[in-house]
């Protein structure tokens, strides 16, 4: 029996996965809600009863863009449960892994959901015909990063080749200079991608953040550092649950992370900058000085510089990590025997700001209990106050007008909604 | 997350596609990804599965076309370019036909 072949050219479309209600009274937002629809995943709850093995593998699909996050969190808080210690080129090859990442990430964020904004278009297919250029160094970037994740995580999405105690198979020094000709290149650009980013027309806002991120005494932090923040917190990481707390809003699926006893705070590239300036690498502190940018940036449309200069600093800092590496004698470091069980917690800084797991393990080696907590959860709170100050500033403006500005507003932040060029569904109440 | 709405998308339009047709099952559905869509062919091909999953497209051959032009007007899209579905049902229908 033959087939028909029907002809659909149905182009798929992101939507629905993110809105947001205002409330407007007396030109004041009295009312903010950001609400995000995504169905609730339960990976805690699905954790529970598995090996400790699978859990960086499973942690990893909750994120198509930030996968490495997902497994370098799991993977700390279970060898901090277990007691084991991952160091020398183990520890190297995990923070080249977070570069690429990083790398991705960013370079996806900066040149074909942000840049955008700035230079007048509504998504990065317009932004390419007049800028081609430009959206060709984004999707050069984007591969750079890519290519570490395939090479080191054995495929670009969903890397397969991290486990707890380090990876399955580590590569020969040769092998791995391999990934030296699409870095080189790839730092030159990024260079140009901070003096562009620096160059774009920036609204003239400053929002009174509370940065909080790791701080580490000796690099930038990805894997490793105490939380910190800049209003004075100070704490080693695995006691997150002690500054933090997560709430349940009845608009939206997302937990919502404050200060407990406090209020909203900021995580990702720009309270990672603030903590960590003096930690950047040689090159890319040249350049962060050449373009004049302040130690602490809190106009949050700026932020695309900072992302820009966390490219450069991932692609200086994977170069830096190949040129040293030699291999290490053992893929991974084994548990101890008899399998010790425990309760461990780590952070590390996922691209979007940092990602807090925690584990529960039983002498068996199953998971007893998990809890994750996210960085577009911790941002959310925050978001909403810089969309009240937004509308506040102009409430006068239509319903069209906000919804491009309250857009904007929330890309700043890169929250996974923002995949979606146009995913805010805009309820306004004028009173 | 993205991606899993586009799924979302191409899954229900998938159906509605098989009802219209009156067609019990898919059996090739032949996608084009675009430039700028965050999305690669193994992560497409790794979730492919569940997107059909329980759909008249469950066991479908799937064909993918990547593309690398960041100008095209759907390059942030994906394309559901064309479906196969048997001729079976114009033989059955009412009446026959075919």
């Amino acid at each position: 029996m033959t087939d028909r072949t029907i002809a659909v050219d149905y182009l798929a479309r992101v939507e629905g996965e993110g809105s947001l209600r205002l409330r407007l009274e007396g030109g004041k937002a009295t009312e903010v809600e950001l609400r995000i629809f995504e169905p609730p995943r339960f990976f805690e709850a699905l954790l529970r009863g598995r090996s400790y093995l699978e859990a960086p593998d499973i942690t990893a699909r909750i994120c198509g863009i930030c996968p490495v996050a997902y497994q370098m969190s799991a993977c700390h808080a279970i060898e901090r449960a277990l007691g084991l210690r991952v160091d020398g080129a183990l520890r190297d090859l995990r923070r080249l892994l977070y570069c690429g990442e990083w790398i991705e990430s960013h370079a996806l964020h900066i040149y074909l959901l942000h840049a955008p904004d700035f230079l007048g278009y509504p998504d990065a297919i317009r932004m390419a015909k007049d800028h081609r250029a430009a959206v060709e160094t984004g999707l050069a970037l984007k591969r750079a990063g890519n290519a570490i994740l395939e090479f080191l995580g054995g495929r670009e999405i969903h890397p397969v080749n991290v486990r707890v105690g380090g990876f399955y198979r580590v590569p020969a020094r040769d092998e791995l200079e391999t990934l030296l000709p699409t870095l080189e290149p790839a730092l030159a650009a990024a260079e140009s991608t901070v003096r562009f980013a620096a160059g774009l027309p920036f609204p003239d806002v400053e929002e009174p953040y509370e940065f909080v991120a790791l701080r580490h005494p000796d690099e930038y932090p990805m894997n490793e550092g105490e939380l910190a923040s800049s209003r004075g917190l100070a704490l080693p990481q695995e006691r997150f649950e002690e500054a933090f707390e997560e709430v349940q809003v009845p608009y939206s699926h997302a937990l919502q992370a404050r200060r407990r006893g406090g209020g909203t705070y900021l995580v990702g590239p720009l309270a990672r900058y603030a903590l960590n300036r003096g930690r950047l690498p040689p090159r890319t502190r040249s350049v962060v000085e050449s373009i004049g940018l302040e130690p602490e940036v809190r106009n949050p449309y700026r932020s695309i510089i900072v992302r820009a200069v966390e490219v450069m600093l991932a692609c200086e800092e994977a170069i830096r990590l190949i040129r040293g590496y030699s291999p290490p004698a053992r893929a991974f470091v084994e548990p101890p025997s008899p399998f010790p069980g425990g309760v461990g917690a780590a952070v590390t800084e996922a691209p979007r700001g940092i990602l807090f797991h925690r584990y529960g393990i039983g002498g068996d080696g199953r998971i007893l209990e998990a809890r994750i907590v996210p960085p577009t959860s911790q941002n959310q709170a925050r978001i909403e106050e810089d969309l009240r100050h937004l509308v506040d500033a102009r409430p006068d403006r239509s319903d069209a007008e906000l919804t491009d500005a309250c857009e904007r507003a929330v890309r700043n932040h890169d929250p996974c909604i923002s995949c979606a060029t146009h995913f805010l569904r805009l309820e306004v109440e004028r009173a | 997350m993205h991606e899993e709405a586009l799924f979302r998308d191409l899954r229900t339009k998938m159906i509605a596609i098989a009802e219209v047709e009156r067609a019990p099952r898919i059996a090739r559905v032949r996608l084009w990804v675009g430039a700028l869509a965050h999305l690669n062919e193994v992560r497409l091909r790794d979730a492919w599965p569940e997107v059909v999953r329980g759909t008249p497209a469950e066991g479908s051959r799937l064909e993918v076309e990547m593309s690398d032009d960041p100008e095209d007007p759907r390059a942030q899209g994906i394309v559901l370019a064309s479906v196969d579905v048997p001729r079976e049902r114009y033989l059955l229908g009412d009446g026959g036909g075919g």
